[in-house]
């Protein structure tokens, strides 16, 4: 006979083992990159094609820079969340799900870490 | 969990493109915001973050970079970016506004839709013909 209270039985066993923090993230997360679009198109269109030193002067800015750093860490840590998805939907191997996950993870933390330290560089000139 | 070593074969429904169902907009819409997400994430971000690396790596990585933005396969992936990116922002928009519990009549969601595949098209050659 098992002694278990009902709802210790049930707890962290849903579908998702979580609530809706993921989702929640992922609407937060989109809502500041669509806050940040107008820099990046603006600064896209006129950097493109722009010379080492033209596109030196506009990274060098404290406020480019700032920019930069926020929307790698906004729009890696979207990245993470929508990957996670599309991996939980579509890979029915528990092992692969888990290594594919975790790599997903490492990639777009340590993506930006790059992002940030190169924009970092930039600003500061070293 | 007695059935998990035997094999599946349910019968599983038709998947919702091709011959099996009336073509649906939304259902095309939405899979192609996955697709331009994904796509954004294998070639679009890791482009940006190489060109953050190769501006701070100094003259000769940007140099290179840049030569091979200004190749006819570069032109194509930035494109390809600028449509995924259009599109994924424009779909990103719908699911907020879902969220927050509006336009979820069938006529607004078709009517959406097409605002969506419209203003994307729109919006690549802007920054297409803007930026090249």
């Amino acid at each position: 006979m098992n002694m278990q209270n009902p709802l210790a039985r049930v707890r962290g066993k849903g579908a998702s083992g979580g609530g809706s923090h993921h989702w929640r993230s992922q609407r937060y997360s989109a809502l500041i990159l669509l806050l940040l679009t107008p820099w990046l198109l603006l600064t896209g269109v006129s950097l493109a094609g722009a010379d080492y030193s033209a596109a030196m002067a506009a990274m060098s800015s404290p406020f480019n820079a700032g920019m930069a750093i926020m929307l790698a860490g906004t729009l890696f840590y979207h990245t993470q969340l929508g990957l996670q998805v599309v991996i939980e939907d579509y890979v029915h191997i528990a092992t692969l799900e888990f290594v594919l996950l975790l790599v997903v993870r490492l990639a777009c933390l340590v993506a930006f870490l790059i992002s940030a330290i190169a924009a970092l560089k930039l600003a500061l000139g070293a | 969990m007695s059935s998990s070593k035997r094999p599946m074969s349910r019968p599983m429904s038709p998947y919702m493109l091709g011959p099996y169902y009336k073509f649906q907009i939304t259902s095309l819409l939405s899979i192609l915001n996955r697709l331009t997400g994904v796509f954004m994430a294998v070639v679009t971000a890791p482009l940006l973050l190489c060109w953050l690396i190769a501006l701070a790596s100094g003259d000769a990585a940007f140099a290179g970079l840049s030569a091979f933005l200004g190749s006819i396969l570069g032109k194509l992936v930035i494109a390809a970016s600028v449509f995924s990116f259009s599109f994924h922002l424009l779909g990103g928009i719908r699911h907020l506004i879902w969220d927050a519990g509006w336009m979820m009549e069938m006529h607004q969601v078709n009517l959406s839709g097409w605002l969506a595949v419209i203003g994307s098209i729109v919006l690549t050659l802007i920054v297409l013909g803007t930026g090249l």
